[in-house]
């Protein structure tokens, strides 16, 4: 089975190339340009670098959330575009569940968090789980405030591995808080990653048995669907 | 000579693809005027309850829409993606988030299906809209583009060539439609509810401004007269008295069709255009239609609009514009990014 991954929902663009989840080809850009422009010619340049014609692909596996809401958008909307020419299956997966795979037979808690703005995180929690093979989330993707994450990991005694996008922005205010506690990894490790979005394409492919849904994952609404609710509820208490 | 000749006969399809506002739609075109099929999803009662378009919400109901649009154009044009000659996208102006899901799918679709890349001009897909009905018109011909965001006068000299002889300096003619609507509580978007008020109405009952600015100047102004009529219903709500909101949607609707009909006039006068062309959504209104198709017969002068329901955002527009770009060659690359703020060419003196 081969496949491509397509991941545009933190500030990197990554996509990698694999046939039945092992890793053949994978690209990686971290710079100040918009998935909107880079994602076309980097996947040209990845297919004709390993020689593979886009027909070859039995399915695409997209990163559908939770990050950027335009990243999210333009990875989903590209992987749909090119499955529905090329009649193939999409694979969604969490950009969270895919990242836990940086901890690849870490002992330790892996804890995931991604920059939602707003002084929020979108994070979840996992453990490596050997029989499985595979991180195992017990604690699930949500939206928190870095404050209220770091006192909840404080309150626990085991270390804790961190990695996203977040990390290196609160590098400084964790580990004063977390102390010999925060395990960071490198950026080439903490990152979003072709090598980890395969991974968890290729579990999910084998554990659905097919296609496994590609409906945007934000976790949060819009501002204004929020605020109209709020709206809506406070007409409703005025006697 | 020969494979010329077969290259000519080759029928050519485009699928024209819109998501810079609050429709999801795609098209697919054969030969630049046969319009195969035709999708729309419009998020017109979504955005409803917040009083207008809402950015973020766009986005998100263009990400689920996108590909069932496009999936259902494809099947009822009976087309497979690689018989596609190209796709052509609107890559602005327009809200940014929306424009990309757009840009983003168009590209995937052409790059998978190994078929060329076009970006399209909003405002120019709303033009070309006219060349579904008449792939023949002369150049140079004048446009009068008037919507909701937009009233140009443009000097089309060939295909994508164009100057801009006139603007609205403050409100577009649509966006004056919409705000006395509003306040005469006859609904959003204001071009119907006027239009239709207007049928049983005076025009004229009150004698509104015509704003013809400085003398030729092809400009236009539509905020004095939203001024006047909203202080025409101040004054009246103030005394009291209950105004006829026929004879208001009349009156104020037929200003402003004379600032329009004299402008085109006068730009017509001064340029060597034998055609002009009515586009945007003010082009639906059937009154603007029948005064300014008088006033070109009386001018000697050819007069062409598209049929109504293309002069609203829709993706056919898209794919005629794209299809005069394909026959140009004129091909985006890869890296093609939504533009959110994009204009039309400067302006430039006749």
């Amino acid at each position: 089975m081969k496949f491509l991954t397509i991941d545009t929902t933190t500030k990197v663009t990554a996509l990698a190339l694999s046939e039945d989840g092992s890793l053949v080809g994978e690209s990686f850009l971290h710079i100040d340009k918009t998935h909107s422009e880079r994602l076309v010619p980097m996947l040209d340049h990845l297919l004709s670098a390993a020689g593979w014609e886009l027909s070859v692909l039995d399915f695409i596996g997209v990163i559908r959330g939770p990050g950027s809401f335009t990243g999210i958008r333009i990875g989903l909307a590209t992987a749909q575009g090119l499955a529905q020419v090329l009649k193939i299956p999409l694979v969604g997966v969490l950009s969270l569940d895919a990242l836990a795979w940086a901890a690849c037979k870490r002992p330790e808690e892996v804890v995931v968090i991604l920059d939602a703005r707003k002084n929020e995180w979108y994070s979840a929690s996992y453990r490596w789980n050997e029989a499985g093979q595979g991180p195992e989330c017990f604690v699930p993707a949500r939206a928190i405030q870095p404050q209220e994450l770091l006192a909840e990991l404080n309150a626990g005694r085991d270390p804790v591995w961190l990695v996203g996008d977040a990390v290196a922005k609160a590098e400084e205010a964790i580990r004063s808080f977390l102390g010999s506690k925060a395990l960071i990894p490198p950026d080439f490790i903490r990152l979003p990653r072709g090598a980890y979005a395969v991974r968890e394409v290729w579990r999910q492919w084998r554990q659905s048995g097919g296609a496994a849904a590609v409906t945007p994952f934000y976790i949060r609404r819009s501002e204004a669907e929020v605020n109209w609710v709020k709206k809506q509820e406070g007409l409703r208490n005025i006697p | 000579m020969k494979r010329a000749l077969a290259e000519e006969k080759k029928d050519r399809y485009i699928l024209g693809i819109e998501t810079s506002c609050d429709e999801t739609a795609a098209a697919v075109l054969k030969n630049g005027t046969e319009l195969l099929s035709q999708v729309i999803a419009s998020q017109i009662d979504t955005h409803q309850r917040y009083g207008g378009v809402v950015p973020e919400i766009a986005s998100r109901e263009h990400a689920v829409h996108f590909a069932p649009v496009v999936e259902e154009a494809m099947r009822r044009a009976r087309l497979s993606f690689p018989q596609l000659s190209a796709v052509a996208v609107t890559y602005g102006p327009g809200l940014v988030g929306s424009l990309l899901v757009g840009v983003a799918g168009a590209k995937a679709i052409a790059y998978a299906a190994k078929v060329p890349l076009i970006g399209v001009h909003h405002l120019e897909g709303h033009i070309y809209a006219n060349f579904l009905r008449r792939s023949d018109v002369a150049f140079p011909f004048l446009a009068l583009l008037v919507s909701g965001g937009h009233t140009h006068l443009l000097l089309f000299e060939a295909h994508g060539r164009y100057h801009i002889l006139g603007r609205t300096r403050d409100d577009a003619a649509g966006e004056a439609f919409d705000k006395i609507s509003r306040t005469l509580g006859l609904g959003y978007p204001g071009g119907p509810g006027i239009e239709k008020a207007a049928l049983t109405g005076k025009d004229t009952a009150f004698a509104f401004p015509r704003a013809m600015l400085e003398a030729g100047s092809l400009d236009f102004s539509f905020s004095g007269l939203k001024s006047a009529v909203l202080n025409t219903c101040n004054t009246a709500a103030m005394k009291g008295e209950s105004l006829n909101t026929p004879d208001l949607a009349a009156s104020f609707q037929q200003a402003v069709i004379d600032v329009l009909v004299r402008k085109s006039v006068l730009a017509l006068k001064r340029t060597q255009a034998q055609t002009l062309l009515l586009a945007g959504g003010v082009a639906a209104n059937q009154a603007l239609r029948s005064q300014l198709a008088r006033a070109m017969a009386a001018l000697g002068v050819e007069f062409v609009c598209p049929e109504p329901a293309l002069c609203t955002d829709n993706a056919a527009m898209i794919a005629v514009a794209g299809y005069y770009h394909y026959l140009a060659g004129d091909f985006a690359p890869w890296t093609l990014n939504a533009v959110p703020g994009l204009v039309l060419s400067q302006p430039c003196s006749v």
